[in-house]
Formats: structure tokens, C-alpha cells, sequence
């Protein structure tokens, strides 16, 4: 399998106080195409600033990170939202849907960026709804659901503009154990049948089950060394 | 992003967030109502106050006097007014209000002979209602303002009794003089014999000139004229003559003109804490857009374009609210028997929603540049 994320010596460091907190220290890691990759580690060790450096939304301090062959690092701000919009699908611990728009409203709003017709919009919309089991609430709003049906709802949200990479930080931290296999069951599913890259950050050891590998972060590092080109559990 | 396709999300949020909508176009609506009600005042007096190349009439008024009332005039100087080289007609006016104060509900009766007033205003009055036989045939009849007759109800073959004086409704007629709006037109002596030793006095002449050009040229020599009589004369344009009898009217409007000002202010102060106080409870959901491929620009876009609505909404039924009102109510400010309309037409509504269009926009600025400015992660950790 081809390597699809690969970060060279990352850091990520910011002003806190007058100290400098370095919350990603040096990392190197490859992630192939279609890996399902789970990350542990204590509060603090960099779990969820890896996760955002790999959606995009955040940017290192030194290092490479190459994402499907863009060095994302060094996009301007511009750019890198634009490459946000086309690659990556994010999914949040609290599901982070808009209350004020129903279920298909808010699986619809990434297609406000992607030059589609509405027949189109439409179209993918229904399809992750259906994807995600959840076509048949697709008028309810958010305080309409409940929390499994709100991740599924964020996971149709992240997976309706087709990207190749789906981070989850803690998709399950907020539900209860049923709806919590119902996610991880989806998100497998998504992983397998769809050929999605799914990075997922946990604090749950049942839910590393579902994941191909898990890498375990402490202090910034992953905890044992390198994780470039191997797998590491 | 084509920002069309975004029109429905920012709807969206300004009318499912209705308690903040709904008290925010609200206190906008209130607040552009009072500012189009005080500029379509301004409008009305600009309208009857300014001056034009095409004014080519004349008031002849007693010398210091400035009511009225106390304008006493010989009817006779008709004749050595009309002798004055540029004049092109003369038409007394016996003046008689039924109040002296400034009101919105003023009944000026203007006496003047019948057939002269038709021969210098006939063209430029139409008759919606009723007969002009009728008038130049009984004693008691009024050609009535269609302004007037519309607040007051007036119809033809109606009478109708104001300042002492009983009138026939002869007709109802329109007019593009504003001081046409609320005057009861009747015969000159019908007018003079309702006040005591009033035969042969007049309030004042309406002069027209042959042409513009010689306006003031004319007013000069009118006025010389009588410098020597028992009753000079101060002659001015129909426009500078409103303006010094209106004088207090004018300075109030140009008070209230502050008064505008401040009801803009207050619309971008509340679209302003509208928009602030929903950018800071939204922090997350627009972290969530910039996470989804949203850019700061766009994100900033939709926070300005949420400005835009709420403000041009708002600005659109408090706008629309006073043109109504003053369009069906047919309010003028009336003083010493001066009519200043209060005039609101579309193009105050149209102005009115560009000014708010702009509020909106510069109401958004700051909160939407700070939203886009904000780490996209930071918001994560703060919410």
C-alpha cells in the first residue's frame, strides 16, 4: 500500500504563559492508504494536535507533513482550507453539528465549497445519510437526536464530499457503549468497504479494536520510536 | 465559494435564531422608522424650500409681517402690481387659517377671484372629484386639496365648517404644489366677508413672472413701488417666502435631522451586539465551518452577510412602516398657512435600505475579522 500521510521530524509548539509548551516533539510517521490507525496516550501527549496537523486545521512549527503527496505545512491559510475541503473529513468528540439546520442540512453545508448541482448535492447527501443509517431523520435537528444518531449525522457530514482521509477525535467519548459500537462498526465499515484512511484518536482500549494498529503517544514522541513504514501496537 | 450558494445558510440562521432576530429587526425596524419619518420631513421641506430655474412666481406680503393675520393688504394694488414690466399675472389671496399654530391638521382657505385663478392656475390643477361649475357657480363653494379631503374626508356636495367659515365641497383637486395639498379654494369675498372691515383687504398677490430670469429683478421693483404707501410691501419667491415663514418649522426639522443620525447609530449599535454576541456564542460552529474547508474570508462572509440581513430586514419594515404612514395619513406640517408635506416616496424606502445595507456590513466587520482570524484548533480547546 502506498504511503498516504507522512510526517518527517514534526513539532508543534506555542507560547503559553511566557513557556513554550511543544506538544508534538520531533514526530516521524507514515500512514499507508487505507489504514485504519487508532492513537493513545495520556492527556498532553500530542494525540489530538497530531490529529488536527493531519485535517489541516492546524499548522506544525518545523518539520514536513505530506498528505496525499501535499506538503500541507506549507500552504497559506487559503490554500490549506481549500485542501481541507477536498481531503479530509473531521469527526468530533461532541458531533459539532449546526443546531440551527437539520440532519441533511448539515451534511450538506461542506457541498457549499464543491461546485455541484443541486440535483448532485442532493444526490450525495441522501447517499451518506444513507450510508450512515440515519436517511430516515433527515429533517430532525441536533436536539432532535440523539448522541448516536448526532455522530452519525457528523460522520455523513465528513464522509459527503468523498475525502480521502476521516480523523475522529474521540468519536465515542460522549456516547454510551451501544451507540459507541455503532460508530465503530460504521467507521470499520467505512475504513474496509470504502477504502477510507481513518486516523482516530482514543481514550478507549475497545474501540482500538476496530483499528488496524494503534500507535501510542507520550510526551510529543511516539512511545517506542518511529512508526515509518511499520506498524506499531 | 459562489457567495450565492450560501444565501440560504445565512437565512437559515437569522430566522431559526428567532428571539435574536425577531428583537433585533425589531428595535431596527423602530429605530428606521423614526429616521425615514424625520427624512421624509427634510424631503418635505427640501421639496417646498428649494429653489429652481423654473419658479416664476412671486408672494407680495405686507412689509414685517409675517402671518396671516396681520398681512393687510389693498386689494387694490392688483392693478400697479400688474403694471410692473415682467409680470405675468396677479392673483390676490385673502388667507384665513383655522389655526394659527403649527399642526399636522391645518384647514387654509385661500380666497381669490374665480375667474383669474383659473386663467393662471387652470393648467396646472386637475380636478379628481366633483364640478368647477359647481364652484364658479355658488358663493360657498371650495375647490378642496386632495390631501385635505382625503384626511378629512371631504367629498363633492359635502359642507364642512373650519375657522368660523361653513364651505361647500364644490370638487376635490390635485396639484404638484405641496401648497395646493390642504387648501380649501374659494371665492374672494366669501373669504373677506367672514372677518369684520375685510372687503377690499387681502393677505397677499401671487405674481407670476413671464420668466424666471427676472424673479428677483421684478420683486425689487414691486417692491418699490409700494416703498412709500401706507402698506409697503416685502415681495419674495413662493420658495424663500415659505422658508422665512416656516422658519421654526425648518430649524426643528434640521433639529430632528440629529435626531436621524442617532436612530442610525442605534442600529449599528444593535446590529452591531446582535452580531458580537452571536459570534461569541457560535465560536465553535464556525470552527467547525473552517474545519469543513471553510476560509477565514469565507467564514468572515457569512458573519457580514448575517449583518446584512438583519439590518436590511429590519431597515425594510421600519422604512416601509413610515413611508405608509406618511403616504396614507397625508400629513403636512401646516404654519401660518404655509403647508410643508411630510413626503416619503420609494426612493427614500430605497435609500433607506442601502444605508442599512451598509450598517449591516460595517456592524459585522469587526466580529466577522476576529472569527477569522481565530486558531482554528484554539476554538476547539476553548469550547
Amino acid at each position: 500500500m502506498s504511503v498516504l500521510i507522512e510526517c518527517r521530524g514534526l513539532t508543534r509548539e506555542y507560547r503559553k504563559g511566557g513557556q513554550v509548551i511543544r506538544p508534538l516533539d520531533g514526530l516521524d510517521l507514515a500512514v499507508p492508504r487505507g489504514d485504519f490507525l487508532a492513537l493513545m496516550g495520556p492527556s498532553g501527549s500530542g494525540k489530538t494536535t497530531l490529529l488536527n496537523l493531519i485535517a489541516g486545521i492546524d499548522s506544525p512549527t518545523r518539520g514536513e507533513l505530506i498528505v496525499d503527496g501535499a506538503d500541507i505545512g506549507t500552504l497559506s491559510r487559503r490554500r490549506l482550507a481549500a485542501w481541507r475541503a477536498r481531503h479530509v473529513g473531521y469527526v468530533f468528540q461532541l458531533y459539532n453539528l449546526v443546531p440551527v439546520l437539520t440532519a441533511y442540512e448539515n451534511v450538506e453545508l461542506p457541498l457549499l465549497l464543491h461546485p455541484l448541482t443541486r440535483r448532485q448535492k442532493h444526490d450525495r447527501v441522501v447517499t451518506a445519510l444513507e450510508r450512515v443509517g440515519i436517511a430516515d431523520r433527515r429533517g430532525h435537528f441536533p436536539s432532535q437526536l440523539s448522541g448516536g444518531q448526532e455522530q452519525r449525522v457528523a460522520i455523513a457530514r465528513a464522509i459527503v464530499t468523498d475525502p480521502a482521509v476521516i480523523v475522529a477525535d474521540e468519536p465515542t467519548g460522549d456516547l454510551d457503549k451501544a451507540s459507541a459500537r455503532a460508530v465503530m462498526e460504521l467507521l470499520r465499515e467505512l475504513n474496509r468497504e470504502s477504502g477510507k484512511t481513518v486516523i482516530m484518536v482514543t481514550h478507549d482500549p475497545k474501540t482500538t479494536e476496530y483499528a488496524s494498529r494503534t500507535l501510542h503517544l507520550e510526551e510529543g514522541r511516539l512511545a517506542g520510536g518511529s512508526a515509518v513504514g511499520g506498524v506499531m501496537a | 465559494m459562489n457567495p450565492v450558494r450560501a444565501v440560504p445558510y445565512v437565512v437559515k440562521q437569522v430566522v431559526r435564531h428567532r428571539v435574536r432576530s425577531g428583537l433585533t429587526v425589531g428595535g431596527i425596524a423602530i429605530a428606521m422608522f423614526l429616521f425615514t419619518a424625520v427624512q421624509a420631513m427634510n424631503e418635505g421641506v427640501t421639496r417646498v424650500t428649494a429653489a429652481s430655474a423654473n419658479d416664476t412666481t412671486l408672494v407680495v406680503y405686507r412689509e414685517d409681517r409675517y402671518c396671516p393675520a396681520t398681512s393687510r393688504l389693498p386689494q387694490d394694488y392688483q392693478r400697479r402690481i400688474e403694471s410692473v414690466e415682467g409680470v405675468a399675472g396677479v392673483t390676490p389671496m385673502k388667507i384665513v387659517v383655522s389655526n394659527c399654530r403649527t399642526s399636522l391638521d391645518v384647514v387654509t382657505f385661500r380666497g381669490v377671484p374665480k375667474s383669474d385663478f383659473i386663467a393662471q392656475r387652470g393648467g396646472e390643477i386637475e380636478l379628481v372629484a366633483g364640478s368647477l361649475e359647481d364652484w364658479q357657480r355658488r358663493t360657498d363653494a371650495a375647490l378642496v386639496g386632495e390631501t385635505l379631503a382625503s384626511r378629512r374626508g371631504f367629498r363633492p356636495g359635502m359642507t364642512f365648517n373650519a375657522a368660523g367659515i361653513t364651505a361647500y365641497v364644490a370638487g376635490v383637486i390635485r396639484s404638484d404644489d405641496p401648497q395646493d395639498h390642504n387648501v380649501a379654494y374659494t371665492a374672494l369675498p366669501f373669504v373677506q366677508l367672514a372677518g369684520r372691515d375685510q372687503l377690499g383687504v387681502v393677505t397677499q398677490f401671487n405674481v407670476k413672472v413671464e420668466d424666471s430670469s427676472v424673479l428677483d429683478r421684478v420683486a425689487g421693483d414691486i417692491d418699490r413701488v409700494f416703498a412709500n404707501a401706507q402698506d409697503p410691501t416685502a415681495t419674495f419667491s413662493e420658495k424663500a417666502f415659505i422658508g422665512r415663514v416656516a422658519d421654526d418649522i425648518i430649524e426643528l426639522v434640521g433639529f430632528a435631522r440629529w435626531l436621524g443620525l442617532g436612530c442610525l447609530a442605534a442600529v449599528l449599535a444593535l446590529v452591531a451586539n446582535s452580531i458580537v454576541l452571536s459570534v461569541q456564542s457560535r465560536v465553535s460552529e464556525h470552527a467547525v465551518l473552517r474545519a469543513l474547508g471553510f476560509s477565514g474570508g469565507q467564514v468572515a462572509g457569512l458573519i457580514i452577510a448575517e449583518g446584512i440581513v438583519l439590518s436590511v430586514v429590519g431597515g425594510g419594515v421600519g422604512g416601509a412602516a413610515a413611508v405608509a404612514v406618511a403616504r396614507y395619513g397625508n400629513f403636512a406640517m401646516s404654519v401660518e398657512g404655509i403647508s410643508i408635506p411630510i413626503s416619503a416616496r420609494a426612493g427614500l424606502l430605497a435609500s433607506g435600505l442601502v444605508v442599512c445595507g451598509g450598517i449591516g456590513v460595517l456592524a459585522g466587520l469587526v466580529p466577522a475579522w476576529q472569527a477569522s482570524r481565530r486558531e482554528i484548533a484554539a476554538c476547539f480547546r476553548a469550547a
